[in-house]
């Protein structure tokens, strides 16, 4: 223990009497147990617990145990303080009767009492403002594009005023750790290395989420992402949580060419994590709707009759498939306006008459469409899909 | 006892042989200052009131004898100040008690005396600046079947005195004065709000030493701290009773909370606690997530139940096997009478996936008003083309959902969902719901560890004309069409 460090001294003021009140004579003489262990629970998504291990003498009677923290910020009223079982061959017991609180300090006396003079194992545990921490990610795909190493980094930063010369760290996922960490420093330590995930590289179209290329010739964007199933074998059944994921391809040169980076949302157990690539150029998606016709059934109820066509050219050597997706809620508050019901719909005799079951629902279709490469001669094959629609029941 | 430098309640009695008011008038004086015997402070923790009543032994010699209370830099209420005799109760007589009006926080009194003699007198007012709250500590076992519940007061001095020794009685509950003034003032309770300010807290400070005069005041117990050094002191025992509809927590022996300090004492430890766990989606009060709960009751099967629980922070954790804790949640905590539930609410459980999703829209029972009249025709009735004029007036909307809810918390769980449906609902599902009320339907579900679980359920909103009803009727069967 670096004694400089000491910020948060605890002390036993070895007094001969036992009233309470001569903790207001604040002359006396005390002893610094120093920490023994130290943990860092960094797993509450808002707040840092730390324990601390700390040996106490102890005479015969009550004993003052002071606790002080100048600037740093505990939350005084979460402080807990608790005595571990002695070890067989001790005599000695020891509880808490009371804490006191002085007025304008950063400090608390805890009066304990113990049945013999000797030493007690303490446990402090407390919430600490100003531990924060974040996790981020290096996934380096490999040349095909169909496996990436993923490594999880944590950081966590210190500003709050106090140095812990060997702390274990939780952070909620991984394994345990030991570190010393400084005062303002950030401590960035790898937590788990996942080898070849399996990576599906995606190209989606969708007017609602992604929008247009060029509006005027109706050309969508069509971003690319890559997407990992956090499946149970890989990753021990944890959430990924969020954090910044910093996106290299293996260029079999040995070194990498980076990609980009963006944001990884927290991803439970079986759930996808999709990483923006940013837009393909070699794919284009024009979206045009083919046909809008309304059939009264009676008074002012109505069906339509709507087809979307999609033009689609991959100008890429490999083929690759397309996401269509689509919002039908939007289509219809697009061609005959928002009725604030939602669209009853069906499917039509187009193309597209198969969505992906687990990505549909009563509003989102999603179509995965197989593209291939571009010819031997450099022309793309031109593919037209048609998406029938028949919107009931709409006033 | 420690002495006070600040010496702020000077209480003096005069020792001049004649009469008291020629006595201000001079510049030479002689006083003795009886000392505090013993200090009793009833603490309300709903008002910032307390009630202090200190006894001293004065000499009085047969005649009047002047006496002088002060109490310079505290928040003494100078109207609450009144004096009584407890030992001898006869013999002795307040003449009259006078304000002078060149000095404030002071007071006179002339007590009449029928010899001389000995007397133990009490002084009781009421002073603001001293509060209690409540607060727990909850700690879960490892495997969440039992917890340990710490129960605290914690007693703050901002009174501007320092009370040495004293006997510490908090008063638990929501204190509802006005029926106790009304009570005693033979006033309607309609008509205490008509009462005048002063009037209404003279009422309510009458109400209050009339509640605490049962209460005996425990003896000098100065040497009882020191007597047992042989044994492990104990905390010290909070004596809970309950009076008339408040509970009155007595802490054993006498406490010292010097001006500006606070303190901290343990009020029950119950330990091996039962309890279960219940993830809940309840918006109306939870929010929208599925919120994770630990339930308890406060009774003396759960090893509770001894008092009820006063309101206060209650800060949760659970051991992690390791000698170490877990935070997991603080709230406040509502006053929790014999007999009623607990619930911890520790938020959302990252390790429960709970979504739901809309699967299919449809519409039927569509029912037409003919041109604006009172006509209406249901669509297919009869072969008859409706005109442009009809309208859709009613009809029946279909929508299935699918709720979905994985569990990797490694352990069974319970999920509890309750959905609020306003309007002509019929609830058609093979998930044996239960009406919460009218409008609200709640089922459950218990989901192995690992296991995925799809709930699907319909609800047919009978809108515009077709609503003849304000609820929800539930109906077992498939949804969907």
């Amino acid at each position: 223990m670096n004694q400089n460090s000491l910020l948060y001294p605890l002390s036993v003021a070895l007094l001969l009497g036992s009233a309470p009140l001569d903790a207001l004579a604040r002359i006396k003489l005390t002893t610094l147990p120093v920490r023994e262990r130290v943990e860092i629970q960094l797993d509450h998504p808002q707040v840092a617990l730390v324990e601390e291990e700390r040996i106490v003498p102890l005479i015969k009677g009550v004993n003052q145990v002071d606790f002080s923290w100048a600037n740093t910020r505990i939350d005084p009223d979460s402080l807990v303080l608790r005595i571990l079982a002695p070890p067989a061959d001790s005599m000695l017991t020891a509880q808490v009767l009371s804490v006191s609180y002085p007025p304008n300090e950063t400090a608390l006396v805890w009066a304990v009492a113990a049945s013999a003079s000797g030493t007690a194992r303490v446990r402090i545990s407390y919430m600490l403002d100003g531990l924060s921490k974040d996790f981020h990610y290096r996934a380096v795909a490999d040349r095909d594009e169909k496996t990436l190493n993923l490594a999880q980094y944590l950081r966590v930063n210190n500003n709050a005023n106090e140095a812990y010369d060997a702390a274990e760290f939780w952070a909620g996922v991984g394994a345990r750790f030991s570190k010393p960490l400084g005062l303002n420093e950030t401590k960035e330590v790898p937590l788990g290395r996942f080898a070849a995930v399996p990576v599906r590289k995606t190209y989606t179209s969708d007017p609602v989420a992604f929008g247009y290329l060029d509006r005027a010739q109706d050309q969508l964007n069509v971003p690319m992402h890559y997407v990992i199933n956090n499946v149970g074998d890989l990753f021990g059944k944890e959430p990924l949580p969020e954090g910044k994921v910093r996106i290299f391809q293996d260029d079999s040169q040995g070194s990498s060419a980076f990609l980009g980076e963006d944001r990884g949302k927290l991803t439970p157990p079986d759930d996808e994590l999709k990483l923006y690539l940013g837009l393909a150029r070699d794919i284009t998606v024009r979206r045009t709707v083919d046909r809008n016709e309304r059939q009264r059934i009676a008074g002012d109820l109505y069906r339509y009759d709507v087809t979307l066509k999609y033009e689609i050219e991959n100008f890429k050597n490999t083929p690759v498939t397309l996401d269509i997706s689509e919002s039908v809620r939007q289509i219809r508050d697009d061609l005959r306006g928002d009725s604030d019901r939602d669209p009853e719909w069906q499917l039509g005799d187009g193309t597209l008459r198969t969505p992906d079951p687990e990505k549909s629902d009563a509003d989102q279709l999603l179509f995965h469409v197989d593209l291939p490469a571009r010819a031997v001669d450099g022309l793309a094959q031109k593919q037209t899909h048609t998406l029938r629609l028949t919107l009931n029941n709409e006033w | 006892m420690r002495t006070t430098n600040r010496m702020v309640y000077a209480f003096c009695l005069l020792a001049l042989l004649l009469s008291p008011w020629t006595v201000m008038a001079r510049n030479v004086d002689l006083a003795t200052v009886p000392a505090r015997n013993t200090v009793q402070l009833t603490i309300y923790n709903s008002e910032d009131l307390t009630l202090v009543r200190e006894s001293r032994v004065v000499t009085f010699k047969q005649g009047v004898n002047p006496l002088q209370f002060s109490w310079a830099n505290t928040l003494i209420d100078p109207t609450s100040v009144e004096l009584t005799f407890r030992e001898p109760k006869t013999g002795l007589a307040v003449l009259d008690t006078t304000f002078p009006h060149d000095k404030p926080q002071i007071l006179y009194w002339n007590v009449q005396s029928d010899a001389s003699r000995e007397a133990v007198i009490e002084i009781s007012y009421f002073t603001s600046g001293i509060r209690w709250v409540a607060d727990y500590l909850a700690i879960a076992d490892t495997d969440e079947k039992t917890l340990r519940l710490d129960s605290f007061v914690r007693v703050y001095n901002n009174s501007g005195e320092d009370y040495e020794n004293a006997q510490v009685r908090l008063v638990v509950g929501t204190i509802n004065l006005v029926e106790k003034i009304a009570e005693l003032a033979q006033v309607p309770v309609g008509r205490v709000n008509e009462l005048k300010k002063e009037d209404y807290r003279d009422l309510r400070q009458k109400a209050a030493r009339k509640m605490m005069a049962p209460a005996p005041m425990m003896e000098m117990a100065a040497g009882a701290m020191a007597a047992d050094a042989a044994e492990l002191e104990a905390p010290k025992e909070i004596i809970k009773e309950g009076l008339s509809e408040y509970f009155i927590y007595t802490i054993e022996g006498t406490e010292t909370v010097p001006n500006g300090w606070a303190k901290r004492l343990r009020s029950f430890e119950a330990t091996g606690v039962p309890m279960t766990v219940e993830y809940r989606y309840r918006p109306r009060e939870y929010g929208e997530s599925l919120t994770r709960l630990y339930l308890l009751k406060n009774d003396a099967a759960s090893k509770l139940g001894i008092t009820p629980l006063p309101d206060g922070v209650v800060r949760v954790f659970r051991t992690n096997s390791r000698d170490g804790l877990s935070y997991l949640a603080h709230q406040t905590l509502k006053y929790v009478p014999i007999g009623d539930k607990i619930e911890l609410n520790l938020g959302v459980d990252p390790t429960v996936v709970f979504e739901l999703v809309k699967k299919k829209i449809y519409r039927d029972n569509l029912w037409f008003q003919i041109k604006g009249g009172n006509l209406y025709r249901k669509l297919g009735e009869d072969s008859m083309k409706l005109e442009l004029d009809s309208q859709v007036a009613g009809w029946d909307e279909h929508t299935v959902y699918r709720q979905k809810i994985r569990n990797y918390s490694g352990k069974p769980i319970k999920v509890q969902i309750r959905r609020d449906y306003p309007g002509d609902i019929v609830f058609r599902s093979p998930l044996n719901p239960i009406l919460h009320d009218f409008q609200t339907v709640q089922f459950e579900r218990e989901i192995a560890p690992g296991e995925k679980v799809g709930m699907d359920y319909e609800v047919i909103a009978r809108m515009g004309y077709n609503q003849k009803q304000n609820r929800v009727e539930l109906l077992s069967g498939e949804a969907g069409r």
